[in-house]
C-alpha cells in the first residue's frame, strides 16, 4: 500500500505538485489528466523517488510502512528493485541502444534478484512472452532500433516487471506511438495491472485511454489534484471547471454544423497553463476559469467531495 | 477549376539490398492514389502510421515526384513544370509540420522565420509578417522573439504564419496538432477553421486520430498500406464507416 500526504514537489522557481494527497491500494488502477506543466509526472517522479536534485520534496510518502520523504538514494534503491517502476513515454530514449533487448531485461534480474544467468534467461523470457512480444527467443537477440517502437515499449514494461512491482507508474506510454498500438499497449497494461494485483498509475493526456484502462482517476491541475473520482463518473460528469473545460475540448466529430452551415468550433480552456513561477496562490486554475469569483486567485480552496474549488464549495 | 487533383499517383522506394546478389526489395508508398480538393474544402487523410500519408503529402507539395499518376495543381501537373515556374507557384501551397520546433530555425528570431517564404519569391517582407501573426492570434511584436520563447501551441501558430504568409490557397497540414495537448489542440484547431473562414483556404488535413479529422474536414480519405480504401464525405464516413479497418481506427481514436 502507498500513501502519499501533503506531497509536494518544489522547483526554485513554485510548486510542481502541491499538497497531494492519495492512497494507492493493490491492484488500483488510477489514470491521471492534466494538460502538459500540470504535475503529472514530477507526481510520478516523487513515487519512485527520482525527482531531479534541484527538487525538494516535502510532506509524506509510505510505501507500505517506509517513510520515503528524506529517505538516501539507497533506501529508494532497495524499493525501487522491489516495489515501484516507472515506464516513460519515449521508449528508444530509455533503452540502451547498444544493448541487445533481452540482456537489457536480464541485467536487473541477475544484479538485483540474484538469480543465475540461465534462471535470468528463463525469467526475462516469460515477462517478454506475459507482456505479448511475439517470438520471444527472437526478440531477444535484436537490438532497439530494430524493433517497431509497440514492441519497444513491451519491452520497457517487461523491464520494469522484473522487479515484480507492487505499484507500475506509467508516464504517457502510448503518446509516441499509433492509435491502434497505443490501443494494444493501453489493454496490455490494465490487463498486467488484474493479472498482477499490481497498481497502476496511468499517466496520460489521452482520456479515451484512460477511460478504457483505469478505475479510478485524478485530473491535475498547477501541481494540485483538482478532481478525483471513479473514472467513469468524472468522464460522464465533470464538476470542477478545469475538467468541465479539458473533456469539452475534445474533438467529438458529431453535429459539427451550426444552423447555417457554417462549421463549430470547438471548445477551448483561454490561455495556456502558466509557468510555476506565476501560477495563483489560492486556486491554481484562476485566471483561466469561465466561473472564477473575487477570492478565488488568493484564497485556497478546500477539498469537498474529490474536488477543490470554491464555486462547488459555495453550491453545497 | 479544381484546386488540387491527384490522379493515380504512385510511390516507391528501394529498401536497402538485403543480400549482395538479390534485387532490392521496393516498397510502395503510395499505390495509385487518386482524389480531389476543392477551394475552401478540408478534406482529411487518416491511416495508421507507415500508411504513405506524408509520401502523399509531399508529392502533393511537390518536394518528391510520383513514380506514376499526376498531381495537379489548378491544372499545372507539378512534375512537369520548369524549376522557374514551380517556384513561382509554390507560394500558393503551403506545408504545416508536426514538429515545429524542429522546423523553426533556433537562432533566428520567428518574423526572420516566417518572411522565409516570402524572401524565396522576393516579395516585401515587413507589413505581411506582422498581419500573419496577427492572422494567428499572436502579436506583431512577437516576430522580435526566439522559438524557446513560445509556449509549443503557439510555436504551431508561428508554424502557421509562415505558411499563411505568401496568402495561399492550399495549406497541407501533416500533423500540425497531433503533438499538442488537446486544450491546445482545440484552440489550433479552431484558429484552422477561422483561417480557412476568412482567407477561403483549402486544407489537406493529415491526422491519425479520426477523432480529429471527423471533426474538421468535409470530405475524408482512409489510407492503408499505401492504398485509399475509403474516401467520402466526412459525416457520411463517421455515421457508416464501410471498412473494418475504418471501424478500428474509430476504436483507437475513442469513438466507438
Ligand atoms: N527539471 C525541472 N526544473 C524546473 N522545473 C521543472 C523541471 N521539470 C519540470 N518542471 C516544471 O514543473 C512543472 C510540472 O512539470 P511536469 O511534471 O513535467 O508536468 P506534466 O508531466 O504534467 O506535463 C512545469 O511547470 C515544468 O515546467
Ligand atoms: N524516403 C523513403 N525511403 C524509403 N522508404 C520510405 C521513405 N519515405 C517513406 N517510406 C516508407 O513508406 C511508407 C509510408 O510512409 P509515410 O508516408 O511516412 O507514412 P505515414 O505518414 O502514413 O506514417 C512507410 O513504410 C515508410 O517506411
Ligand atoms: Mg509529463
Ligand atoms: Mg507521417
Amino acid at each position: 500500500m502507498i500513501k502519499a500526504s501533503k506531497l509536494s514537489v518544489s522547483l526554485g522557481a513554485g510548486q510542481a505538485v502541491r499538497d497531494v494527497s492519495l492512497l494507492v491500494r493493490p491492484g488500483d488502477r488510477i489514470g491521471v489528466v492534466g494538460e502538459s506543466g500540470c504535475g503529472k509526472t514530477m507526481l510520478g517522479l516523487a513515487m519512485i523517488g527520482m525527482t531531479p536534485a534541484a527538487a525538494k520534496v516535502s510532506g509524506s510518502l509510505r510505501l507500505d510502512n517506509a517513510e520515503m520523504v528524506g529517505a538516501d538514494e539507497k533506501s529508494w534503491q532497495v524499493q525501487r528493485a522491489r516495489r515501484v517502476a516507472m515506464v516513460f513515454q519515449e521508449p528508444m530514449a530509455a533503452l540502451n541502444p547498444i544493448k541487445r533487448v533481452g540482456d537489457t531485461v536480464m541485467e536487473p534480474l541477475i544484479i538485483h534478484m540474484g538469480l543465475s544467468r540461465a534462471q535470468a534467461r528463463e525469467c526475462a523470457l516469460s515477462l517478454f512472452e506475459e507482456v505479448g512480444i511475439p517470438d520471444p527467443e527472437a526478440r531477444f537477440r535484436q537490438f532497439p532500433h530494430e524493433i517497431s517502437g509497440g514492441q519497444r515499449q513491451r519491452v520497457l514494461i517487461a523491464l520494469a516487471l522484473t522487479c515484480d512491482p507492487g505499484l507500475l507508474i506509467a508516464d504517457e506510454p502510448t503518446t509516441a506511438l499509433d492509435a491502434n498500438v497505443a490501443l494494444r499497449i493501453t489493454e496490455l497494461l490494465a490487463r498486467l495491472a488484474r493479472d498482477r494485483t499490481m497498481a497502476l498509475l496511468f499517466i496520460s493526456h489521452d482520456l479515451a485511454a484512460v477511460a478504457r484502462s483505469t478505475e479510478d482517476m485524478l485530473v491535475m491541475y498547477g501541481g494540485d489534484i483538482v478532481e478525483r473520482g471513479k473514472t467513469a463518473a468524472v468522464l460522464s460528469d465533470p464538476r470542477h471547471p478545469y475538467t468541465q473545460g479539458l473533456l469539452s475540448a475534445r474533438p467529438r466529430p458529431e453535429n459539427v454544423r451550426e444552423t447555417d452551415g457554417r462549421r463549430k468550433r470547438l471548445p477551448t480552456i483561454p490561455g495556456a497553463v502558466p509557468p510555476l513561477a506565476d501560477l495563483p496562490a489560492g486556486c491554481r486554475f484562476a485566471g483561466r476559469c469561465p466561473v472564477e469569483m473575487s477570492q478565488c486567485a488568493t484564497v485556497r480552496p478546500a477539498e469537498r467531495e474529490g474536488t477543490i474549488c470554491h464555486q462547488l464549495e459555495a453550491a453545497t | 477549376m479544381t484546386l488540387l487533383a491527384v490522379e493515380n499517383v504512385t510511390k516507391r522506394y528501394r529498401l536497402p539490398r538485403r543480400a549482395l546478389l538479390k534485387p532490392p526489395a521496393v516498397l510502395t508508398a503510395v499505390d495509385a492514389a487518386s482524389f480531389t480538393l476543392e477551394r475552401g474544402q478540408t478534406l482529411g487523410i487518416v491511416g495508421e502510421s507507415g500508411s504513405g500519408k506524408s509520401t502523399l503529402a509531399r508529392m502533393v507539395m511537390a518536394f518528391e515526384k510520383p513514380d506514376a499518376g499526376r498531381v495537379l495543381f489548378e491544372g499545372n501537373d507539378l512534375a512537369a513544370l520548369s524549376p522557374n515556374t514551380l517556384r513561382s507557384l509554390r507560394p500558393h501551397f503551403q506545408l504545416v509540420f508536426q514538429d515545429p520546433y524542429g522546423s523553426l530555425n533556433p537562432r533566428r528570431t520567428v518574423g526572420w522565420s516566417i518572411a522565409e517564404p516570402l524572401r524565396a519569391t522576393g516579395q516585401a517582407e515587413r507589413h505581411r509578417v506582422s498581419e500573419a501573426l496577427d492572422q494567428v492570434g499572436l502579436r506583431p511584436a512577437d516576430a522580435e522573439k526566439y522559438p524557446h520563447e513560445f509556449s509549443g501551441g503557439q510555436r504551431q501558430r508561428v508554424a502557421i504564419a509562415r505558411a499563411i504568409v505568401t496568402r495561399p490557397s492550399l495549406l497541407v497540414a501533416d500533423e500540425a496538432v497531433s503533438a499538442l495537448d488537446m486544450s491546445v489542440q482545440a484552440q489550433i484547431l479552431n484558429l484552422l477553421m477561422d483561417l480557412q473562414d476568412e482567407l477561403g483556404l483549402a486544407i489537406l488535413f493529415i491526422s491519425h486520430d479520426l477523432s480529429v479529422v471527423g471533426s474538421i474536414c468535409d470530405s475524408i480519405i482512409v489510407m492503408k498500406h499505401g492504398k485509399i480504401v475509403e474516401y467520402g464525405a466526412a459525416e457520411q464516413i463517421m455515421r457508416a464507416p464501410e471498412k473494418g479497418y475504418t471501424r478500428s481506427l474509430m476504436t483507437a481514436a475513442g469513438l466507438i
